[in-house]
């Protein structure tokens, strides 16, 4: 064959080429360009909408004003006209009472109209169906978060707290076992956008929230055949729950539980216009509502229905969910006007270099990676650290800064071992922990060292308590008086027990795969080795930590909680949690005080009680030491700074979020303070 | 030829089978259990907890709701033999003993909460033996706790499926069924001491029980369900279901909450092709190369591709690609990168023309194709090379040199041929080994393919669709095999000759 017929072929084989790709992409162009128009029709609709309601507004009279942050009271009531009179006044402080509502008015302060605008882009990374209740991964939750409201909510700035929501008022009566809640009047479900098919037609309708749809939340929920069974767990103890009229909902507890606060204030509604039909819009039979929630037509079509700022846009899973503004919604929308998540990009390597190229606007960096980018300066956009100057981050091309997690880690002790049973070991044990030499060498200074499981800064903190600083003396010390000495002069130290010699050796088990746990742990045990202490090391992995767990199979283990912000110390420390089957107490800690402390914990609802007994749980924990407790977790936020290309790419508020808000609340939440640079 | 194709078709099938049989084997021995599950439950909260942080909350009680996902995935059947239906009352006392605080297992929970929670998933064979001691009267330590097995494999899963053909009637019935089952569990601790029953109105659900299945109808069912012939053993087993729900396209996968093949059929051609084009770029430039190297034998050039090619080999793929990725795909403050850092085209890529188009998809698959590539690279053109300087010093390459044959006839006309043989056998295996590959590089390049797909069921412990990616890989393996055997027949012709 010569060059000519070669060509011709190769030529040949192109065209073709060409020619079919030309040909499979037209569906996909024109399937694009329905969707777009169907985009620009809905937000004509929405200007249409936001256009009546201004001129409504304007009508009216006042105009929306800004209110100032929640200081207690002053903000006016809104929304909603409440059908008892409310005592406005130092009772609506958050803080769950008796008899008045004490709920802080709704905050509408951080919202600025001409900041408004952007499309906000950022990572996740767990495609799933999006249902409200029977998927609990952490993209739904992520969802649902900006897609609608709770009853109640905890306000950004002090969550230990609770504010106004889709209900202006509770009030909690019959001894903390009933909550009358009145909702909101006025706030619209999201249509979907499926609404636009004609086979949906039925769901193309204005539909507003009333107590049914908090009820159908709570028979959902109850309903044994629907698949959330760890969310059931919360609504044990209910009661029942009933409608009193559109605008009243109750909920009604077997028992005064303090776990009933949450779960009552916090809860969701779900549209029983939706999710009460099948696709046809005909109701569908009481019975067999829970097994068709089950697998519902409306998540296989991939919807989500809420009354929150957010609604969904598109989602097609591993690719992009991307949710956009609620023409709507009856709060304070945040700046954004739409929200898109990044799917495709899974691997940690590629997530950084994807931020770095642009492509989202904030990220989170591990401690190795603060350690290569940051510290040892390989990305030159990030400002480098500086030690007078906390804030310094701030002011990088990227900007990083600490933020908080509310999750801390620590070192268990079994105490049903005899090794561990005396506390003056455990607390050697402390002593000889160099917690902040740790923290600062391992971790490149993430993290703050913590004393018990509350998290620094919470009104719930002890501050009378003082560390266990880290002295090899006083170690020794205390385990010489436990009666550990070495009598052999072979460098480890040993006590007769039972008639037997035994040396001082134990095996500590850490999660593998943790890089930072390896050189953290080899420092603690050249410190104990100095004390004459003999310490291995075994990693294993999660399942086989779980079985460790489960059959309190270890010496010493390090572990870590995420901890919530109802204070709760029953599930750790209380002694029936040691014994029961895969309970939580797997130290073995017991203790008669606090066992009567943690029950009286869960019935006590004012906070200053609460305040009161937490500190002297922590007290005792202290003094025990049942587990040395290490660092509360710190990561590094990351976000598109300031540059000089196209504007919308920089974002703004960042730093204002991290000053103002309260350090340990999600990150998630902090968006309500972001917009892009004007 | 024909009967030659027809033989590697019906090959073909018991290898399909096998591979499957052996896969589910052992995907099962490290599959989920209820204890697994239930623990993933309390464990990993929803959100953003870091490595091995768990939550603190209580361990989820309605149990139903798991065993309903365990049913719906067929897990709750044993993997290739099932012989539930041979356990009688006395082997169910053994195993309730065993799961006793003070039975055997004495310090080992986790065992003893493995053998409950696997009583628990028998499902409506294991009730006839349970009831025998529910309903015997010298078993009162062990009431309780069988009781509680009972109510939940006599408990009846209801799937969407079932609701459409189901009379209302049938339906209230088993509501009510399931409900008083679970009316009648009575409390009991299981601690050091052994069960002890806490419950006031034990002896009142045990009546209830016991009435429950008196009724005749009850009784037949359950007995129904029994099947105690020896090749019900073989057929109601787990790869048994799952081979039916593959033939039926109802492989469900639990951690999407979707069917198997249409989270598949999204994602499953882009690593057909790219691992289609990899592998014929690896193909064609290896056996250039060793034709290359081949030819100058020996040589300065030919030492120092065999070294480049080895250095190259000894480099895994996910550090040269993450390599890859930091140097050529990231901006810096001062200029734009080479290469695109993640998908196989750009946002705004149904826009460009179709030519722009097709250069878009080259700019963007170029990395991945040389990670996917470069490690067959070094294999292949050393097979090439060895097999072409094997050739050149046969008996018939000295007669065609003889004959007068110039240098490039003698290599490519006779000696090539001859040495594709082997390379031919090593491109059908080559496919299994690119899926590993594929894999990492659609991780590092944010590759929506079957690669990572198959790593995240993997980690969400996702049986069904592990299984289903595995049919997939598998069939592209074994149509990979054909093609290599046909192309074999091609090159060969003592095959050809052999079934002429």
């Amino acid at each position: 064959m010569n060059g000519a017929k070669w060509s011709l072929l190769v030529l040949t084989a192109v065209l073709l080429v060409y020619m079919a790709v030309d040909r499979w992409r037209q569906p996909q162009q024109l399937e694009k360009v329905s969707e777009s128009i169907d985009r620009l029709n809905r937000a004509l609709e929405d200007l249409e909408r936001t256009n009546k309601d201004l001129a409504e507004q304007i009508a009216r009279k006042p105009a929306f004003v800004p209110t100032p942050p929640p200081t207690v009271g002053t903000a006016p009531q809104t929304g909603a006209t409440s059908a008892t009179p409310v005592a406005d006044g130092k009772e609506r402080d958050g803080n769950p009472k008796l008899g008045v509502n004490f709920l802080i008015p709704y905050d509408r302060s951080y919202y600025h109209p001409e900041w408004q605008g952007g499309t906000l882009k950022l990572f996740y990374d767990t495609p799933r169906r999006l249902n409200p209740l029977t998927d609990n991964s952490s993209v739904s939750h992520a969802v649902y978060e900006v897609a609608t409201d709770g009853l109640c909510d905890r306000p950004v700035t002090h969550p230990e707290q609770w504010s106004e929501s889709l209900a202006t008022q509770v009030i909690i009566s019959d001894d903390y076992k009933t909550y009358t809640f009145v909702l909101r009047r006025g706030v619209k479900w999201q249509r979907p956008k499926i609404a636009k098919q004609p086979a949906f037609a039925w769901l193309d309708r204005d539909v507003e929230l009333t107590a049914d749809d908090f009820k159908f939340a709570i028979d959902l929920t109850l309903d044994p055949a629907v698949d959330c069974p760890s969310l059931r767990n919360y609504y044990e103890d209910i009661d029942h729950a009933e409608v009193v009229d559109p605008y009243t909902f109750r909920m009604v507890w077997k028992k005064k539980t303090f776990n009933s606060l949450s779960a009552s204030l916090g809860l969701s509604p779900i549209p029983r216009h939706i999710y009460g039909c099948a696709a046809d819009g005909s109701p569908i039979a009481k019975e067999k509502l829970g097994v068709t929630f089950n697998q519902h037509w409306f998540d296989e079509l991939r919807g989500v229905a809420g009354v929150g700022a957010y609604m969904l846009d598109e989602y097609v899973p591993d690719k992009v969910l991307r949710l956009r503004r609620n023409p709507d919604y009856w709060g304070v929308p945040y700046h954004f006007d739409t929200i898109e998540w990044n799917l495709e990009v899974k691997n940690d390597d590629a997530q950084l270099i994807a931020f770095k190229n642009g492509q989202v606007h904030y990220h989170g960096l591990t401690p190795l990676k603060y350690k290569s980018e940051v510290l040892d300066h390989h990305e030159a956009r990030f400002a480098a650290l500086d030690q007078a100057d906390p804030k310094a981050g701030r002011k990088g091309e990227l900007a990083w800064e600490r933020s908080r997690r509310m999750a801390f880690s620590y070192l268990g002790w079994n105490i049903r071992n005899p090794l561990f049973a005396d506390k003056r070991v455990r607390k050697a044990m402390s002593h000889a922990f160099p917690k902040d030499r740790i923290i600062s060498e391992v971790f490149f200074g993430l993290g703050l060292p913590v004393l018990t499981d509350v998290a620094p800064g919470s009104q719930y903190e002890n501050t009378d308590l003082k560390p266990y600083a880290f002295d090899l003396e006083r170690a020794k010390a205390l385990l010489a008086e436990a009666g550990w000495k070495d009598s052999d002069g072979d460098g480890t130290l040993d006590k007769v027990v039972d008639g037997n010699k035994k040396d001082f050796r134990f095996t500590m088990i850490y999660g593998a795969h943790v890089a930072e746990l390896d050189s953290m742990l080899l420092i603690y045990k050249n410190e104990l080795r100095k004390i004459g202490v003999d310490m291995q090391l075994k990693t294993v992995e999660f399942k086989e930590m779980m079985r460790v767990y489960e059959d309190h199979d270890f010496e010493a283990l390090v572990g870590s909680w995420q901890t919530d912000w109802d204070v709760d110390y029953f599930q750790l420390w209380h002694s029936s949690q040691a014994e029961q089957q895969g309970g939580s107490n797997h130290c073995g800690f017991i203790n008669p005080r606090v066992d009567e402390l943690a029950v009286k914990l869960r019935e006590t609802f004012e906070t200053p009680a609460r305040i009161a007994i937490v500190k002297e749980l922590q007290a005792i924990i202290h003094e025990e030491q049942p587990y040395t407790f290490f660092r509360s977790s710190e990561g590094i936020l990351i976000w598109q700074n300031r540059g000089k290309a196209a504007k919308e790419q920089y974002l703004d508020g960042v730093d204002e979020s991290l000053d103002r808000l309260n350090p340990l609340i999600k990150t998630s939440l902090r968006r309500m303070y972001w917009h892009f640079r004007p | 030829m024909t009967a030659y194709i027809i033989r590697r078709l019906l090959l073909m099938i018991p290898t399909f089978i096998g591979i499957l049989i052996i896969n589910f084997a052992v995907l099962r021995l490290q599959g989920p259990t209820l204890v697994d599950q239930m623990q993933a439950g309390v464990g990993k909260g929803g959100g953003e907890g870091g490595p091995g942080e768990r939550k603190a909350q209580g361990a989820a009680k309605d149990v139903e709701n798991y065993i309903d996902r365990f049913r719906r995935s067929g897990l709750d059947l044993p993997a290739l033999i099932n012989l539930r239906g041979f356990t009688g009352r006395d082997e169910v006392v053994a195993r309730l003993r065993d799961s006793a605080g003070d039975g055997p297992n004495r310090e080992r929970p986790s065992t003893r909460n493995g053998i409950e929670k696997d009583l628990w998933l028998g499902g409506p064979q294991l009730v006839e033996p349970l009831l025998a001691v529910v309903a015997d009267d010298g078993l009162a330590t062990l009431h309780a706790p069988a009781a509680l097995a009972l109510s939940y494999c006599a408990y009846v899963t209801v799937t969407a499926r079932d609701l459409a053909r189901m009379p209302a009637q049938r339906l209230n019935q088993i509501q009510e069924r399931n409900e008083r089952l679970r009316n009648d569990r009575i409390r009991y601790t299981n601690t050091a001491q052994g069960f002890a029953t806490v419950d006031p109105e034990a002896t009142a659900k045990r009546a209830d029980l016991l009435a429950l299945f008196a009724v005749p109808g009850t009784h037949a069912e359950f007995t129904a369900a029994r099947a105690t012939r020896w090749s019900d053993s073989l057929v109601r087993t787990g790869f048994c279901d799952f081979m039916a729900k593959l033939f039926t396209a109802q492989l469900y996968s639990e951690s999407r909450k979707d069917y198997v093949f249409s989270v598949i059929a999204d994602r499953w051609y882009v690593t057909f092709w790219l691992n289609t084009i990899s592998i014929v770029i690896a193909w064609a430039g290896s056996v250039l190369l060793g034709i290359r190297s081949a030819r100058r034998s020996g040589s300065l050039e030919d030492r120092v591709t065999t070294s480049a090619l080895f250095l190259a080999w000894s480099m895994p793929s996910m550090f040269f690609g993450t390599l890859l990725l930091y140097y050529f795909c990231t901006d810096t403050s001062g200029s734009k990168a080479w290469f695109p850092n993640r998908g196989l085209s750009s946002d705004d890529a149904l826009w460009l023309p179709t030519g722009q188009y097709l250069l878009d998809l080259l700019w963007h698959a170029f990395l991945p194709l040389v990670v996917l590539s470069y490690n067959s690279f070094t294999a292949l053109s050393r097979y090439m090379r060895a097999n072409l300087l094997e050739q050149l010093d046969a008996d018939y390459v000295r007669s065609a040199r003889a004959k007068g044959c110039g240098d490039d006839a003698v290599v490519y006309r006779h000696a090539v041929g001859n040495s594709l043989i082997t390379m031919i056998t090593l491109a059908g295996g080559l496919l299994a080994d690119l899926f590993s590959g594929a894999l990492i590089v659609e991780l590092i390049f944010s590759i929506p393919g079957l690669g990572w797909l198959m790593l995240d069921a993997a980690i969400q412990q996702d049986g069904p669709l592990l299984m289903g990616s595995t049919v997939i890989t598998v069939s592209l393996l074994l149509v990979g095999i054909l093609i290599s055997d046909l192309l074999y027949a091609v090159v060969d012709p003592r095959i050809r000759g052999r079934y002429a």
